[in-house]
């Protein structure tokens, strides 16, 4: 695979056909048809959709976050809708590991789709017993690891928000699996370039920036939060700035490819975040709209790249990062980024 | 168990009517392209507008209020009330305006069920009720219902019983009785639809089989009722959702104690619930009186 650039490409070039626009990327030791992923939690485990959408045209599939045991989830509501966005309270609700391995893998398998296995634990040793089960199972292509959850008590963004934890559970954790490790993390921190060092260092092959936003609504007539907890986790267009802006953060601070996510609704989304550093974007909130958001997505970015005469998504891909935007070219350092 | 494969499709469907409806209501007529598999009675549909249009973010699960195939296409009915910044931008639409459809979804009436359908209506949750009539009513007409189905339907005062010629007709081709009530007492007797089912309910010839759509205060009063003395009873609930498809787990409802005993967590199908929470847009939103908590249902 090409580097990432740190020059963009130049200007006023002729447009390519739009079937000879290379999509393919790759994520440490996963090579993605296309660069385009649904996020954890907005696409089942992989096969509720799939009657209306090919999954295997999908970059990959990342799972709803498993975890050993099911979960219940949070009480209502879960869901309220703001302004440009939503907020979530679900609170990991899911069939636990073993349902997944016994009924919804060998339907995963079937279907053709690459799957990243969305894991999720309180503490470090729990998320090696899952990676104990699946590290190796055949149809799970990678794994992302739930650092980043906010409606939960235990184990969720707060918890992992600590670099020292992130780098000590991913060395851990690294040996369990030759799949590719992507570290998902929290936008609500400091420095999210910290945390995608830290996660870089203890062995990741990718980070996901980021998850949702801490957000809050308030039901003025009962005089409590319209959530069922008192925050819950706010996605969609509203964020995308925000997100963006995470990622470039991420992007700048690490070599390991950067996965991209939040508020993405089209192809030109996707481009934001391909430029400003992102190997791979995940589509969310706009399945929930429309359940194919994602191939649209897709066929938009291969036209779009097409338009602008670039036959290679991992071309565009970083043309905004080697530099802080709008400020003095940084040290050259940050421009030898690669894509692994 | 693995739950049948989903049936609902995405499709564009195009305004072919919509117009005053009384007392702030609207009727809505789309017609889909299809494939697109006609809803049953208390299945609905995630309807979305272009961005352009719109200034809401997700789709707005919709009711269907009666289906008709006109010229190989399907035509959609819907009953609402613009009250929110969504529906109101739907309001907005003329014929011609073309919107997305996502259905048909959930599971809706068990009409299928032995015994006198009595259909309780609570103000515009008399959509689906009207479109169960016109089902009952075919049924009739072929000899295939057994008895003739009542409704009762109750609501603030006479202007909120909307859709009451509708209801009058459906009753008429059913050969079934309509029964109305009103909080204020400016049409039929002052009181609430429970009470109405307690008035009328020992003129019926029995068993009886309730069928009910209305605000969730009521629903709860019909399943009560119900519960008390034994008789089967089915209760169209709502929720905030996102995706309508069981995927984004956002609209949970309590399961009672018995539900909650009788689900294997292993073998309920995963797009429904979990022990503890039923999905209202894929487990339901249709529910059996007794398989919720009507205690912790506000």
């Amino acid at each position: 695979m090409s580097s990432r650039r740190a020059a963009p490409p130049a200007p006023a070039r002729h447009p390519v056909p739009v079937g000879a626009v290379d999509l393919a990327v790759r994520i440490g030791p996963l090579r993605l048809r296309n660069p385009v992923l649904t996020a954890s939690g907005t696409f089942g485990y992989g096969d509720e959709y799939a009657h209306v959408v090919d999954v295997k045209a999908l970059g990959g599939v990342v799972t709803k976050t498993l975890t050993l045991e099911p979960r219940s989830g949070n009480p209502p509501g879960r869901i309220v809708e703001t302004a440009g966005g939503m907020l979530n309270s679900i609170g990991l609700e899911n069939v636990g590991l073993e349902r997944f391995r016994r009924e919804k893998l060998p339907r995963l398998r079937a279907l053709g789709a690459t799957v990243v296995a969305s894991l999720g634990g309180e503490t470090p040793a729990e998320l090696e017993r899952l990676l104990d089960v699946l590290g190796h199972q055949r149809g799970i292509a990678g794994f992302e690891l739930n650092f980043s959850c906010p409606n939960v008590a235990r184990g969720g963004a707060r918890y992992w928000a600590v670099p020292r934890r992130l780098e000590r559970t991913l060395a851990r954790l690294r040996p369990l699996t030759k799949k590719a490790l992507i570290a998902k993390l929290s936008p609500d921190v400091t420095s999210i370039g910290d945390l995608a060092r830290a996660c870089e260092q203890g062995g990741a092959d990718a980070v996901t920036a980021c998850n949702t936003f801490v957000g809050m609504a308030v039901d003025l007539t009962r005089l409590r939060s319209r959530l069922g907890r008192a925050c819950g986790g706010l996605s969609g267009p509203a964020i995308k700035p925000l997100a963006l802006a995470r990622c470039h953060e991420a992007a700048r601070a690490v070599r390991i490819p950067v996965i991209g996510s939040g508020g993405i609704m089209d192809a030109r989304d996707a481009l934001e975040y391909l430029a400003v550093g992102a190997s791979a974007v995940q589509v969310g909130t706009a399945t929930f709209l429309q359940p194919d958001a994602a191939l649209r997505v897709i066929a938009g970015l291969r036209a779009e790249l097409a338009a602008r005469g670039i036959d290679s998504v991992r071309e565009w891909s970083g043309v905004l990062c080697g530099e802080p935007l709008g400020e003095k070219p940084a040290a050259p350092a940050a421009s030898r980024r690669r894509t692994r | 168990m693995s739950a049948a494969r989903p049936v609902w499709r995405q499709s564009r469907a195009r305004v072919v009517r919509q117009d005053d409806h009384g007392a702030g209501h609207r009727w809505l007529e789309l017609e889909v392209k299809s494939p697109f598999v006609p809803p049953s009675p208390g299945q609905f549909v995630q309807l979305r507008l272009p961005s352009a249009a719109s200034p809401v973010l997700l789709p707005r699960p919709m009711s269907v209020a009666g289906v008709a195939r006109a010229r190989g296409a399907l035509r959609m009915g819907f009953l609402y009330a613009p009250v929110g910044t969504g529906t109101l931008a739907l309001a907005g639409l003329g014929a011609g305006s073309e919107v997305e459809v996502l259905g048909p979804l959930g599971r809706g009436f068990p009409l299928e069920h032995p015994g006198t359908p009595v259909l309780l209506a609570g103000g515009r949750g008399v959509a689906p009720l009207l479109f169960a009539a016109d089902v009952l009513a075919r049924r009739t007409r072929r000899g295939r219902a057994p008895r003739p189905a009542v409704l009762l339907f109750g609501a603030r005062g006479r202007a909120q019983l909307v859709g009451l010629e509708a209801a009058h007709r459906r009753l008429a081709a059913l050969g079934g009785r309509l029964h109305l009530c009103t909080d204020d007492g400016s049409l039929g007797p002052r009181c609430d639809v429970v009470h109405l089912l307690g008035r009328v309910a020992p003129g019926l010839a029995g068993p009886l089989v309730l069928h009910a759509c209305g605000p969730h205060a009521m629903l709860k009063a019909v399943a009560l009722w119900a519960l008390a003395r034994g008789v089967p009873a089915f209760l169209a609930m709502e929720s905030m959702m996102a995706c309508g498809t069981g995927v984004c787990r956002g609209c949970p409802l309590p399961r009672s104690a018995g539900a909650r005993a009788a689900c294997d967590p292993a073998t309920e199908p995963s797009l429904h619930g979990n022990r503890e929470w039923a999905m209202c847009c894929a487990e339901g939103p249709v529910f059996a009186a007794e398989d919720l908590d009507w205690e912790r249902i506000e």
